[in-house]
């Protein structure tokens, strides 16, 4: 087992650095921790509209970051720890593989953590931790959260009372899991730096290889997070197709929207209402992308100051 | 010769998987391992490799569909 240090907390070069870890060490195990500032992290196969509020996060700064791997939504903040397990594969589906030996490095330094439902770790009956894979060539990378001192609160905001109906889609719903936070239930009370370093020391023993990219390495790791994870063709470009449809009271006359959406790109798009210009907005809406910046230019080419009210009826 | 791809059993309890995405479109060639199709299950993307060289003859089913397992999926003409 080797680990390679990864000391950034920004999110989207984060998912590149594992992206380029999980393609470039093709012999070894691999064992990565790291830490991201707020985002909520989507699934390879997830309509974000559906999953949480596009709006509240644009307000709030929290980046969307699509990653690799399958499932559904998390929030990241720095009182999480993200662990990254990557090893050979036969082909077969086993959690167990990469589970067991977290679970049993939890125990060893005091987290009485436990397996629960196919892929999750809890404490009691609570979630501490969610995992999600990606196979391919052979080669597997499962990676999970680890809930130490995260902000919950934010979480269940973020993850839970968003849920959008407009959307008909296919893609990966969200499971809801009652959450808690491994530094309440230590009997030794340690640091989110102590437990990091207890961890990565018990999955990867001294001695074992801990290694740094070169800087050529780390401007391959820039290079895909700026040409894909970045990127609107990856993060809104891969959403399913979905039909979306919307009514009610906008600018105190009725409203109706509606529209469909196929990699990402707007067609069939219907506003209805007294307030506005339909078939401006329908000529604007219609051949454009999935993007909320986009759609907030829209909203104020429509409607000015009551673009953010409209955005509302979007999205 | 034609060769079908199936959806892959993955899991013992494994009854179905989703199509997310085509890396290759109908005519494309495709050489032995290089990635086809990506499926889901279980929270796990999977890339589904070509096992033989050759050309994408038929996407047959579209992107998003739930595919129950050893269903082909695609069809590889070989030479």
């Amino acid at each position: 087992m080797l680990t390679v240090q990864n000391l950034s907390h920004d999110p989207f070069y984060n998912q590149a650095f594992e992206e380029f870890v999980f393609q470039t060490f093709r012999e070894d195990d691999v064992f990565l921790l790291w830490q991201n500032t707020p985002a909520v992290i989507v699934g390879s196969y997830q309509n974000i509209c559906r999953e949480v509020h596009v709006e509240t996060l644009r307000k709030l700064g929290i980046p969307i970051v699509r990653r690799m791997s399958g499932g559904g939504t998390v929030y990241h903040d720095l009182g999480n720890v993200n662990y990254t397990y990557i090893t050979s594969q036969d082909g077969l589906v086993d959690y167990d593989r990469c589970l067991q030996p977290v679970i049993e490095a939890l125990n060893d330094i005091g987290v009485p953590a436990r397996k629960n439902r196919t892929c999750d770790i809890a404490i009691g009956d609570r979630k501490i931790s969610g995992s999600a894979q990606h196979s391919a060539g052979g080669r597997l990378l499962h990676h999970g959260t680890l809930l130490f001192q995260s902000d919950l609160a934010v979480l269940d905001k973020i993850t839970t009372h968003h849920k959008n109906d407009c959307f008909q889609s296919k893609g990966t719903v969200s499971a809801i899991c009652s959450v808690t936070n491994i530094a309440d239930h230590l009997a030794v009370p340690m640091t989110l730096e102590e437990f990091r370093t207890r961890l990565l020391d018990r999955m990867v023993p001294p001695g074992s290889p801990r290694l740094t990219l070169t800087p050529e390495q780390e401007a391959e790791v820039c290079r895909l997070r700026d040409e894909k994870y970045r990127s609107w063709a990856w993060t809104w470009g891969k959403t399913p197709a979905f039909t979306y449809e919307k009514s009610g009271t906008f600018a105190g006359v009725p409203i109706r929207v509606a529209y469909q959406a196929k990699k990402g790109m707007i067609s069939d798009a219907v506003i209805d209402c007294a307030a506005l210009d339909g078939a401006e907005a329908a000529r604007l809406l219609n051949g454009s992308r999935l993007d909320p910046e986009g759609f907030a230019g829209i909203c104020r080419a429509l409607v000015g100051k009551r673009a953010e009210e409209l955005m509302d009826w979007l999205l | 010769m034609e060769k079908e791809l199936t959806m892959p059993k993955l899991r013992p309890e494994m009854e179905n998987g989703v199509l997310c995405a085509w890396l290759k479109e109908e005519g494309d060639t495709v050489t032995a391992g290089e990635p086809l199709f990506e499926i889901e299950t279980d929270k796990v993307v999977n890339q589904i490799e070509a096992t033989e060289s050759g050309v994408l003859k038929k996407q047959l089913f579209e992107e998003g569909d739930t595919v129950n397992v050893e269903t082909p999926v695609a069809i590889l003409e070989t030479k």
